[in-house]
């Protein structure tokens, strides 16, 4: 356990932890959003951000990138670069809508269980993981760089590179939009009205299942977006790069306090500190499982998170 | 005194900002038949949640048999004989009836898990001891005829004398009522009426949440009122029928301030 | 108070077999019995075209994944089907069984059956470890906390020094020979004897508990924990014996398995494993465990009979999975109990 590493990195290990963390929020949001309006876990939201990597990957690849070319200018990659977001988003927000429509709406409407619900989600999740191991052949699929990645200017330790501040800019940006939707337009509405009180929103006239095909589009949307800032930053992709992402994003959601947006945030930027910090200090192969105990401990401890509600309990 | 089976004293029950109950007082004899009523929101579920141990009060005592039973476990509480049927009637579905009711006369038993894997002979007492049980109190509640039955394919009534029967193999002291009339007929009340005080004959302490005042009126020796969270009126039927507070909040005439 | 009886056909299987048991005799029954599981015995003789599998051969099939997926979903049923305990981290209890084979029979020469008591045991612990806290939590966050301890278990396995690591154990000992018939390398019968045999001490233990006062708790607790409670029903003990219970089976399904592969790695003991038997629990009947026996047997049987299912296999047990949930919900082999309608005055027993 090197302590040291703390002190001489730090700065590197922060501007890290929070284009990771800002990532992590993204993808967070979408469980967030989906608890809120259906108190349930969405469980396979991990399989929509790995779609959309591949997404992503597609696009470069019908744009005939094969990675061995110089990185492109500037201009020229925020173009490419906002189409392969907007496929990626388009792509994995279809597919979040999809999913509910299959796994979710039916068992839904029947007022079942929750226990049906969950392993419905469980079932999908599988579904697709398999699906893209087969069809990509269980490799790593590599993203090529388009753009430049020499530090542009430093901090301390830390090399501020332009896929970073890249990260960064656009995931506050979406976080700001988000939050105009939510606050400002009538589907944005709804969500707040459903996440509160389902009934009365309904008496209130409020299309419940336009709202909750909504938030998974919204949910769908972020992760897809997220996805893209995934495979700049990261620059490879697996069929099972989901689990573990959605793993430390649901983590992250939990650890601000699941159903709260705030928390989502705040949650996976401390998360992405967290999981920097420790890596540098136990060794990379600990990381997820500090993630984990990270995801128990809350859960055990503080269920409410650092900002959430109770988590309610059966009106008798 | 030592004639109160069940006893509440200065219970009071906040959440967050909001305070439920606000300095209760009840209590429930042997042999009597008590009723809680007032209006909507006025906290009569939550004093029943309270006292089964489902919420630990803000601040009050909780006496069962003169024992203090705050901060113990619902399940410890029932054992100790306080049992309750629900607003909305909330059995065990999948199971038979007569499961429905084992499963409360189980609770009388001391063969745990080990005891029922080998089959000791106390298993198999216990387990005829359940039966026996449930036979019986099906037979007092006049549903025999529905034992193979699932508890979800029952008609409404006798869903609801189900729960009752169910709440009675606990072998309470004492038996709460949560709005046992509802969904009934002017005619299934009356039978219903007659239900309650044969089981107060039978030995049980009975204390019922009630809408219907003609029921309540009939059949209850005593009366307390709430209304936002407190007591504002408590004696025999006619007497808090003519109470003025009583009637005011009711109609929500009174100045809730004071 | 709907019962779904839209689009698939009523399967009559179970009552027409009920109407038949009950009009046998004790004799009768005790025949049956011994008929079905002498059949069960003599099945690795079985093997022909029809019957047999493509993929690997047929006895070792009947071992795994049919003998040890049936009897895993045996325990995972009790967990997850009778307590409604959603449990996605179940491989974590089969591994810790058949870690602690591999290392006490390789480092310390533990003899078979003294690992399998002290892998049920150590796997029970873990149930108890991780139950007592989890078990307090809401259905969701339970079952992402059980996935997160599966998945603990198995990293800490690759990390770790003393179970070998990401390359595993090898050279596992074979269980004795027990009446002249020994356990070697190649002849995976007296494997799937002895699974057959452990199965059905489960089973007989199960209908123990499932008929009498634990068995009630449990359905209570899946129908309705917090009424459950007031019902007087320890609910916390009694789920975690469930977990427990589960656990333990899971932790001696593992020994026996690794005594039959001889070499384990932490990959064997991955999610994927987690999901399938809770596929085999969900498409047999929650709860029931003829369901879940059987259909254990057949999510085990027909990925080895049928070659693209072979390689397709979680792709298809996640459709399966999705697919039950919102169409049939209760399984192949549902476990609604068989009704009996009195008439009120006659007291004799009306027809359904």
């Amino acid at each position: 356990m090197d302590f040291s590493i703390v002190v001489s990195e730090f700065a590197s290990l922060f501007l890290d932890g929070i284009v990771v963390g800002a990532i992590y929020a993204l993808v967070a949001l979408g469980y967030t959003l989906v608890y809120g309006v259906l108190r349930l876990i969405n469980f396979a939201h991990s399989e929509i951000f790995m779609l959309g990597t591949f997404a992503c990957l597609g696009v470069t690849m019908l744009l005939g990138y094969t990675g061995y070319e110089e990185p492109i200018g500037i201009g020229l990659f925020l173009v490419t670069f906002i189409l392969i977001t907007v496929v990626a988003a388009v792509a994995s927000g279809s597919a979040a809508m999809l999913l509910e429509v299959v796994a979710y709406r039916r068992l839904r409407r029947k007022g079942a269980n929750r226990l049906s619900s969950l392993i419905s989600a469980i079932g999908a999740s599988f579904f697709l993981v398999e699906l893209f191991r087969l069809l990509t052949d269980s490799k790593d699929w590599d993203f090529p760089r388009l753009l430049d990645k020499n530090s542009l200017f430093e901090v301390s330790s830390a090399y501020v590179t332009a896929d970073k501040l890249v990260v960064l800019i656009g995931a506050f940006g979406l976080m700001f939009a988000l939050d105009r939707i939510i606050q400002g337009t009538r589907l944005g509405r709804g969500i707040r009205a459903v996440s509160q009180d389902e009934k009365t929103a309904v008496l209130m006239g409020v299309d419940v299942d336009k709202v909750i095909a909504f938030t998974f589009l919204l949910g769908g949307v972020l992760a897809g977006v997220a996805s893209a800032f995934y495979m700049l930053f990261y620059e490879a992709t697996k069929f099972n790069v989901g689990f573990l992402l959605g793993i430390s994003a649901f983590t992250a959601a939990v650890l601000g306090g699941i159903g709260n947006i705030r928390g989502a945030l705040a949650g996976s930027f401390a998360l992405g500190l967290i999981q920097q910090f420790s890596s540098a200090i136990l060794g990379y192969n600990w990381r997820d499982v500090v993630t984990f105990l990270i995801l128990v401990l809350v859960l055990l401890f503080k269920p409410t998170g650092l900002f959430g509600e109770a988590i309610q309990r059966a009106r008798v | 005194m030592s004639d109160r089976l069940l006893e509440v004293r200065n219970l009071t029950m906040q959440f967050g900002g909001v305070t439920a109950l606000s300095e209760v007082n009840l209590h429930v004899s042997k042999g009597e038949i008590a009723a809680l009523i007032g209006p909507n929101g006025a906290g009569k579920t939550t004093v029943f949640n309270v006292t089964t141990g489902y919420y630990t009060p803000s601040s009050g005592e909780v006496l069962l048999n003169n024992e203090s039973i705050i901060g113990l476990k619902p399940h410890k509480i029932a054992r100790k004989g306080l049992a309750r049927t629900f607003q909305n009637v909330r059995l065990f579905g999948d199971m038979t009836t007569l499961e429905n009711v084992m499963t409360g006369a189980d609770s009388r038993n001391k063969v745990g898990l080990i005891g029922s894997m080998f089959g000791t002979a106390q298993s198999r007492r216990d387990e005829e001891s359940s039966h026996l049980k449930a036979a019986e109190l099906l037979n007092f509640m006049g549903i025999s005829h529905r034992g193979g039955q699932l508890a979800r394919n029952l008609p409404y009534g006798d869903q609801r004398r189900l729960e009752i029967a169910r709440a009675l193999a606990l072998e309470p002291k004492v038996l709460l009522l949560d709005e046992p009339a509802a969904g009934f007929n002017p005619q299934e009340k009356v039978e219903l009426g007659e239900l309650i005080k044969k089981i107060r004959d039978a030995g049980f302490a009975v204390l019922l949440i009630e809408h219907d005042m003609s029921l309540v009126m009939k059949i209850s020796d005593r009366v307390s009122v709430l209304d936002f969270g407190q007591k504002i009126a408590e004696g025999t039927p006619s007497e808090v029928q003519n109470n003025q507070r009583v009637i005011d909040a009711y109609l929500g005439v009174a100045d809730h301030a004071s | 108070m709907s019962t779904s009886k839209i689009s698939i056909p009523k399967f009559n299987l179970r009552d027409k077999f009920g109407d038949w048991w009950e009009g046998t005799t004790r004799n009768q029954r005790i025949i049956f019995r011994v008929l079905l599981i002498a059949f069960f015995y003599i099945l690795p003789f079985l093997d022909n075209p029809v019957f047999g599998t493509t993929e690997s051969d047929f006895s070792s099939v009947l071992f795994y994944p049919m003998g040890m997926y049936v009897l895993m979903a045996i325990g995972l049923n009790i967990v997850v089907g009778k307590s409604g305990i959603l449990d996605l981290g179940y491989v974590a209890f089969f591994a810790i069984g058949a870690y602690t084979h591999a290392i006490l029979g390789l480092s310390f020469g533990f003899n078979f059956w003294v690992n399998v008591v002290l892998g049920m045991a150590f796997a029970m612990f873990a149930g108890v470890l991780l139950g007592l806290p989890a078990l307090r939590l809401r259905g969701d966050y339970l079952a992402i906390i059980t996935l997160g301890f599966g998945e603990i278990v198995r990293i800490v396995a690759i990390n770790v020094n003393f179970t070998g690591g990401a390359a595993g154990l090898a050279g596992i000992p074979a269980p004795p020979s027990i009446f002249g018939v020994e356990f070697l390398v190649d002849d995976p019968r007296p494997y799937y004897w002895l699974v057959l045999t452990l199965t059905l001490l489960v089973i007989w233990a199960y209908m123990r508990l499932i008929k009498r006062r634990p068995g009630r708790a449990w359905e209570a607790i899946r129908e309705d924990e917090d009424v459950a409670e007031f019902m007087g029903i320890a609910t916390t003990k009694y789920k975690l014996w469930a977990f427990v219970l589960g656990g333990a089976i899971g932790g001696g399904a593992g020994a026996v398995y690794a005594s039959q592969v001889t070499s384990i790695v932490p990959e064997l003991f991955d999610l994927n494993v987690s999901i399938m038997i809770l596929a085999c629990v969900v498409f047999g009947g929650m709860g029931n465990l003829w369901g879940v026996a059987f259909g254990a047997a057949l999510l085990g049987y027909f990925p080895e009979k049928l070659r693209f299912l072979s390689d397709t296999r979680i792709l298809f047990f996640g459709l399966l999975m999705v697919v039950m949930m919102n169409i049939r919900p209760d399984g192949i082999i549902p476990r609604k109990k068989r009704e009996k309608v009195y008439d009120k005055n006659t007291g004799k027993e009306v027809s359904r």
